[in-house]
């Protein structure tokens, strides 16, 4: 049963407005089964039968905060949500009733901002309602989705990992390298700039690196730091993608495709 | 081979858990003509279409995929003992309307047509891959960029994001909002 509050007494100035049936039996409106500001406002909008384009703002500002004072309970995010289209409201109000030399022209409209997003959103929200129906009809066709997905289909539907995965993955390759007894007797100085170019050359064409594989190759620990570095340089200045399929699992890193068209850039 | 062009085809469909493409058959087939492959594949829709069948093949996603038949939904979920399938929340669905037709967007920018603070919200949608990451806009603070994704289409039984509800259909839901 819901609770029934009477529509407040429309005063002098909300009684120009046409109250429709629905409103004049007044019911109880909870604030959560609105999206946010902009559905309550439409809500109102559509309740009041204004048109969007010409919206009486002091009206719809007086039951705009009526129904904010309905709330039973204070989430304060949602509520900064809906005090700022409140403020919005007054502020466009109090626009409006500056006085002007010339006659406002229509782009001047100080309303203008809020139509446009209103309407933005009731389109949103309308196409919303035709998904639904979709979505309604999809999830009675059952697909197979327990198989694993094909191998290879597109770049961007893996999940890219962050850099802190990457360091890990690093850590780990650095204590099976240390696990190796392996000797390094001559050293040799590895620039940045020499491993990047190296690197870049490698993943021309579109290829596919595989990081822990190109890893072991370098010869020393200075030359795997490096090549690790140039990788996180890359990765970082978004010219490559790195993707990992599963922890501890390899590396694989490609160029992303506007990277690779327009070449190498200093 | 092409007199079993069909039934590879069907073969293929029927092991592919993401929708198939045409391309992606014929990378596989390697060199069938592609007018062939098509021929097929519309033979195989038309067969499932035909027979009476409790599976059929669907084209969703840019490509081609099985899935039961709508009218069945009630035995495979008992079969799966599935109560009911969980929708997208209202929040959701307003969440990857805006992106689909905003594309790419940031978070801001999602937050900014709902008027209302959408991170959770993208979180959400990020984990069920409805949407991807495509980047970072190059703004003050260099905000992760959106897209709908190859799941979202499939989804909502979309082969491409053209197929979203255009302009003329939300123009006649609103009509039809206005008059109720």
């Amino acid at each position: 049963m819901p609770e029934h509050s009477p529509e407040p007494i429309p005063s002098a100035d909300a009684a120009a407005i046409p109250v429709s049936a629905e409103g004049r039996d007044g019911y109880q409106v909870r604030l959560d089964i609105f999206e946010g500001p902009l559905d309550l406002l439409l809500f109102l909008i559509r309740k009041k039968k204004i048109d969007i384009h010409d919206i009486p703002i002091a009206a719809i500002t007086r039951d705009y905060l009526d129904y904010l004072g309905r709330k039973d309970e204070i989430n304060l995010d949602r509520e900064a949500e809906f005090l700022f289209i409140a403020a919005l409201l007054i502020y466009i109000k109090s626009q409006m009733l500056l006085p002007r030399e010339t006659d406002l022209a229509e782009q001047d409209d100080p309303r203008q901002v809020l139509v446009n997003r209103l309407l933005e959103y009731q389109k949103i929200k309308a196409a919303c309602s035709i998904l639904r129906e979709k979505e309604e009809d999809q999830i009675l066709q059952w697909k197979r989705t327990f198989l694993p997905p094909l191998p290879g289909e597109s770049e961007l539907d893996f999940t890219e990992v962050s850099l802190f995965d990457l360091a890990e993955s690093f850590f780990l390759m650095m204590k099976r390298r240390a696990a190796e007894d392996t000797r390094i007797i001559k050293g040799r100085d590895v620039s940045y700039e020499e491993k990047l170019k190296e690197l870049l050359g490698l993943l021309r064409d579109g290829q596919v690196l595989d990081f822990l594989a190109y890893f072991a190759t370098q010869e020393s620990l200075e030359e795997a730091l490096v090549s690790f570095f140039c990788l996180l340089e890359l990765v970082k200045s978004r010219q490559a993608v790195a993707v990992q399929d599963e922890l501890f699992q390899t590396i694989r890193v490609w160029l992303r495709k506007d990277a690779r068209r327009a070449g190498h850039h200093e | 081979m092409s007199s079993d062009l069909k039934g590879i085809i069907e073969a293929l469909v029927f092991i592919s858990q993401e929708p198939l493409t045409i391309d992606r058959i014929k990378t596989v087939l390697e060199g069938a003509p592609g007018d062939e492959v098509q021929a097929a594949v519309d033979e195989l829709l038309q067969d499932y279409a035909s027979s009476g069948r409790g599976i059929q093949v669907v084209r969703a996603g840019g490509g081609y995929l099985l899935s039961t038949r709508p009218d069945h939904d009630r035995w495979v979920r008992r079969l799966l003992q599935i109560e009911r399938k969980n929708r997208l929340t209202s929040a959701s669905l307003e969440t990857l309307s805006a992106i689909a037709y905003h594309q790419p967007v940031t978070q801001a920018e999602v937050s900014a047509i709902r008027g209302v603070d959408s991170t959770y919200t993208l979180k959400t949608l990020l984990e069920k891959k409805l949407i991807k990451i495509v980047g970072r806009k190059k703004a003050p603070g260099n905000p992760l960029v959106y897209r709908t994704s190859e799941r979202f289409l499939q989804y909502f039984g979309l082969n491409s994001l053209d197929e979203l509800p255009s302009e003329e259909e939300i123009g006649k839901i609103l009509q039809e909002e206005k008059s109720s």
